[in-house]
Parts: structure tokens; sequence; C-alpha cells
């Protein structure tokens, strides 16, 4: 018996752009084609062909969570599908040991005409399990779901986060050795939400092994303890957990507002003491520099924000703060210290900035300066307040008015 | 070729329950929110035996000679043997797209739901079946010997359909055009299947093109042996207009049960090849 659960050996899935001949009139002609030309190498890409996956190797241990990430189209459901052996890599090889049970759309075997009981029989038949075993689980599969009274009602009449959490009840006392997750931690309300990760937990703590799929860090985090980047069908980074979900963030495009055509003013430099990405400990404070300089006399707010996923946690301007804009003089350089403590949960955290003008429009917007780790800290429960100061003053450095000459922004 | 064969044997077998489950859910579908429920079962059967009444009540009309109640026998077991393969082709065709939503997500070997289709028109012809029994009695049907004939001819009318359902879906699978073929094949088929008729009423050549179609022994051999109380294994001639005609050979058996074992073998094969697509392509 080896120790390894899953292991992926440079497999490549093509895919087809487009439409297949779908009925026999379309057929004729590529059958004639194909063989004129002769059947197509698996390795070669044909016109309308493209990689899903490109030469994606990964092995996960007995017990390991492995959290594959990475945005949409980036090939993670054909990993998931090469797993569960719905489609078949064109090159490479693949092994798994042991029975795999998966988590994706829960809710596909699910009959609307049938009753809640009917789908526990028929979903847990599809998914793999056996009667007798459905049957010594139905009470806990029902308690678990929480739809209760509601078990002999058609599932058409129930509503879509009912269905769900049925589904979800089901797949969840299916008792895998592999268990392979895709986004349905996204199911049902907090509570339902709250089960589900304690589930989850319990299973790891089991020795299942758990590969998991997810756009929110913060499961991918609390949950798995490797992980990997796909990146249009690429493996762009795998192991340590944190530096992976870093990468991760760093490589995705998000909100840009429409810039002003002609910018007056700039950034020097925006920097954290560290000069890269930080990992803080709950609490810690920790200064963000920010450099401007403009070339017209400007009246501007320059902004601050942190966000974790898609929420802004810290969203606010140098006028908000000030109640007056920051005024730059032609050739002037002024840095803005953003002071924050990052009483925060653990979590991944984006910081960013912009330099709006005070007449509308932004010279400048980045969403993603620098990457900021919050740690776990056992003495810190829930979230905080995030005390933020902040101060701005001339800058007298010679060697950064150099740098701002030698950008041109001065004349 | 003998791996994958047994590979599709093994797998299924382990699915056995999902298989049952599957074929449970078909046949509660059918009948949830239809106001005849079961009557619908022996609707199918009663309407083709009664369109083929129609016709032998006019072929009687003109060739002078009464219509008897051994004919009715006679169309109305070959007809329930019909309308079961007709009736599990049209679900059948329809399973593996009917369920794309499965094929897509989850694993399972994709023959149970072909199969399942099939099982679940199994049931509904054994609801025919059973009414057949009743009434087979009052048409003036007794025991025969011969009876030990139907179990083989039911397995082989069962070989035959799950073949031709596991090639049908698919192909539907791959291709669209397969569902409007199967539907005009299953509307105009009745016709090039000797069930409103004997193969012997189209004279010697006709009746030896009548057996192409491997349905036409299998059929054939139900209504000899159950209505006519006839051993199949011997060749069976009738006085027709005077003459002694042969209305049946063993051999018609044996062809019909090289095709059915064969048919089921191709598509067996041929659904272990390309299911690995499935999931790509519907």
């Amino acid at each position: 018996m080896t120790d390894t659960a899953i292991r992926m050996d440079g497999v490549w899935k093509k895919f087809q752009r487009g439409e297949r001949h779908d009925s026999l009139r379309d057929l004729v002609p590529a059958v004639a084609r194909r063989i004129l030309k002769g059947p197509q190498p698996a390795g070669e890409l044909g016109k309308n062909d493209f990689w899903a996956l490109r030469d994606v190797s990964f092995e996960v241990k007995r017990g390991d969570a492995l959290g594959i990430i990475g945005h949409n189209g980036a090939g993670k459901s054909t990993l998931l599908k090469i797993l569960t052996r719905l489609l078949r890599p064109s090159l490479g090889s693949y092994d798994t040991h042991g029975r795999i049970g998966a988590l994706i759309e829960v809710t596909a075997g699910f009959h609307p005409d049938l009753t809640g009981r009917e789908n526990i029989y028929l979903n847990g038949s599809i998914i793999g399990m056996k009667k007798a075993d459905i049957a010594s689980r139905f009470d806990a599969i029902v308690d678990f779901s929480g739809i209760g009274a509601f078990i002999d009602t058609p599932v058409k009449r129930y509503s879509s986060g009912m269905n769900a959490r049925l589904g979800f009840s089901v797949a969840a006392h299916l008792e895998p050795e592999i268990l392979i997750v895709d986004e349905v931690l996204s199911v049902g309300d907090y509570t339902f939400q709250g089960k589900c990760i304690r589930w989850m937990q319990n299973l790891l703590q089991s020795g299942t092994t758990v590969i998991f799929v997810s756009h929110n860090m913060d499961a991918v985090l609390s949950l798995c303890n490797s992980a990997i980047l796909l990146d249009q069908g690429r493996v762009a980074a795998k192991g340590d957990l944190k530096k992976v979900v870093g990468e991760y963030y760093k490589s995705g495009g998000r909100f840009k507002p429409a810039l002003l055509e002609t910018p007056t003013a700039r950034t020097i430099e925006f920097a954290a003491p560290t000069g890269g990405d930080l990992m803080v400990d709950p609490g810690e404070r920790v200064t963000f520099t920010h450099t401007i300089t403009a070339h017209t006399d400007s009246e501007l707010s320059p902004g601050f924000f942190i966000n974790r996923g898609e929420k802004a946690v810290v969203d606010t301007t140098y006028s908000r703060v000030r109640g007056h804009p920051l005024r730059v003089k032609a050739g002037d350089s002024v840095q803005v210290d953003w002071s924050v403590a990052f009483n925060l949960p653990a979590g991944v955290y984006e910081v960013g900035y912009h330099l709006g003008d005070i007449a509308g429009g932004y010279h400048e917007y980045q969403s993603r300066a620098c990457i900021v780790t919050v740690g776990d800290d056992p003495r810190v429960k829930g979230d905080s307040f995030v005390a933020l100061r902040l101060e701005a003053h001339r800058v007298q450095d010679p060697a950064l008015q150099l740098a701002a000459s030698r950008a041109g922004v001065l004349p | 070729m003998l791996a994958d064969l047994k590979g599709a044997s093994v797998e299924v077998w382990q699915h056995r329950e999902l298989l049952e489950q599957l074929t449970r859910r078909d046949i509660k579908l059918r009948y949830k929110q239809a106001a005849m429920g079961f009557a619908w079962a022996v609707f199918m059967p009663c309407l083709i035996v009664l369109s083929g009444l129609i016709i032998r009540f006019a072929m009687a009309q003109i060739s002078g000679t009464p219509l008897a109640s051994r004919d009715i026998a006679n169309i109305a077991v070959k007809g329930v043997g019909w309308s079961f393969f007709v009736g599990a082709l049209g679900f059948a065709t329809a399973s593996l797209i009917g369920n794309s939503n499965l094929v897509t997500k989850i694993y399972f070997p994709r023959e149970v739901l072909p199969l399942s289709s099939v099982a679940a028109q199994g049931f509904d012809s054994s609801i025919g079946l059973v009414t057949l029994i009743v009434l087979l009695p009052l048409l003036g049907v007794r025991l025969h010997a011969s009876l030990v004939w139907v179990p083989l001819l039911l397995v082989l009318l069962i070989l035959f359909t799950t073949g031709v359902s596991l090639f049908l879906a698919c192909a539907n699978l791959f291709f669209r055009d397969v569902k409007y073929i199967v539907q005009v094949v299953l509307m105009f088929g009745i016709f090039f299947t000797p069930i409103f008729f004997e193969p012997a009423m189209l004279g010697p050549r006709g009746a030896l093109v009548a057996t192409i179609n491997p349905l036409t022994g299998i059929l054939e051999g139900l209504r000899l042996a159950v209505v006519d109380g006839r051993d199949l294994s011997h060749p069976i001639t009738e006085i027709i207009k005077g003459t002694a005609r042969p209305v049946w050979t063993p051999w018609e058996l044996a062809y019909s049960a090289v095709c059915s074992v064969a048919i089921m073998i191709g598509s067996t094969l041929m659904f272990r090849r390309l299911q690995h697509l499935f999931a790509e392509y519907v």
C-alpha cells in the first residue's frame, strides 16, 4: 500500500472550440477529411483545438488536503473531471488509490418529481452508495439536511437552498477515501455552511484525502495544507499554501475604473517597510508609504483600501479623513503614510491605492499593490477594528526628487 | 474484446443497485401525475392489437373467410412482444441525452441508463403480459407442452431489444438525427415485422424476405408455441389454399439467436469504447 492517494503525471487535455459535427450531414465531410489526412496525433492541436490542461503534474499524499485554485477558465473543472473519470486525458497519465467521492453539483442526480425520500435513495446510488448504507444513514442524512417534515414532498416544491442542502447531505454521507469538493461550501445559509466546514474538518482529521476547488481563499486557507494554482491550464504555482494563494491574488484582474486621459499626477512609490509582500501577526501595525508627485498644481485625493476576496475591509481617501484635498504644487512630491493596525482575522488581504482627482476621475488605480497575510493567532477572536492613522509631509529627500525628475515629471 | 465484455458485465453488476434505482425512477415517473396510472401499460398493446384486428377484419372481408378468435390471439401475442420492443427503443434512445446532467457530472457505467429504460419498459410490458395470460384462455388458447420454448424466446427478445437500445442510445448521443430515424422506424417498423400478418401470407419468397428481420423468428416462434402449441425444433408446414407451405424452420430461431447475441456483443463493445467521450460530446 502506497501513501500516495493521487498522482498526476504530465496530463494534457485537448478541447475543441465551437460546434462539433452533431448531425450525420456534417459527419460525412469530416470523416472524408480525416481519411485523407489521417487521424490527428493526440499531441497536436487542430485548427479549432486548444489545450484546457497543459502538462499538469502533482501528487497528493494520503490524508492531505490539496486546494486547487485559479481564475475562471483556468482548467480546474477539467482537472476534476479527469480525476472523477468523466474525461480521459489526451496525453499523460494519472493514478488514484482509494474510493473517490465527489461533491460536484450535488443535486445533479435529483429528479424534481420525486420526493425527498425517493431522491435520497436515487442520488445515493448514483454517487455510489449501497442501498443498505443509504438505509442505515437515512436518518442522519435527513437530520443533517434539516429538511425534516418535507422529506415526503417532491423536491420540485423545495426552495433551491433546501434542494442543495439535501444534495449535499446525501453526498456528505458517502464516506469516501478521497473526497473531491468543488465549490459546494457556498450551499445554504450560514448555519449550514458552518455545518459543512465542521464536517470537512472532521473528515480531514479522520484521514480522508481531500481535493478542494474553490474561489473562496479563506476556506482554502483554513482547510488545505497545500495548493496548486492553475493558469490557462498550466500549473502556475504549487506547494506552500500561503504562497500559492498570494500568487492567485496577484495573477487576477479585478475592478479597473476609467482613468484620466491626461494624468497630471503620479505615484513615485507605494511601499511597505519590508518592500515586498507581508506576513503579519494579528494586530501588527504596518505603515505604507505613498509618494506622489504632480507636474501641475493639483488637488488630489489619494485613496487607500484593503480587500479580502471581493469585499472591502478598508476603503478610504485622504479627503475623507482630512476633510480637504491634498494640494500638491507643480513639481512637488508628497509622501502620505497610511498606518494600519491589522486587527483582522487570519487570511489574505490585498492592499491597494489610487490617486483620485478632486475634480473627478483617477490619475492612477492599483488594486493589488501589496499582499498581506495575517497569521492565525489563537488569542485573537473574531473581527476587530482597524485603527487608521494618517500623516502627510513634503518630501525633502533629494534622492526622491531626482527620481521624480528622471521619470519626466518635473520640468 | 473479451476484456471489454467482462469489464462491462462486472461494472454493471457492481452497479446493479443503481440500475434498480434508476429503473424504479423511470417507472415512477411514468405514472406520477398520470390520471390513468398503470392502465397506460395495457393501453399501448391494446391499441396495437386493435389496429391489427381492423386490418385482419378487412382482409377477412375480402377473402370471405370469417375472422377467427385464433387470429386475435396471434396478433395479441406478437403485439405485446412488439410493444416491448418499440417502447424500450423509444425510451432508451433518449436515455443518455435525457440524463445529460448525470452523464457530464457523475461517473458510473453509462450502460445502466439505457438498461434501466429497457427494464422499466419490461415492467410495463409484464403488466401487458399478465393481461394477455388472462385473456388467452378466453380466446380458446389451451396450455401446450410447447410453452417450454417461451422462456428462450423471451430471453432472445430481451437480448435483441437491449442490444439495439444500447446502440441507439450511444448513436443518438453523437448524432441527434438518430432519434428522428428511430421515430420513423418505430412508426413503420410494424409493417416490416409480421405482427398483423403471418409471413406465409406473403408467399414463399416474401416469407423468406420477412425472416431477414431477426424479430420475425422470435415473434413467429412465440405465436406458434403459445397459440398453436407447435414444437419449434421441427420444421412446420401448413396447408394454405390447398398447398402445403413451410411456415417455420428451426433455422429461423437459430438466425434470430445469432443476431440477438451478435448485436448485444457489438453494442456493448461500442458502448465500452466510446463512453469516455460521452461527457465531452453530450
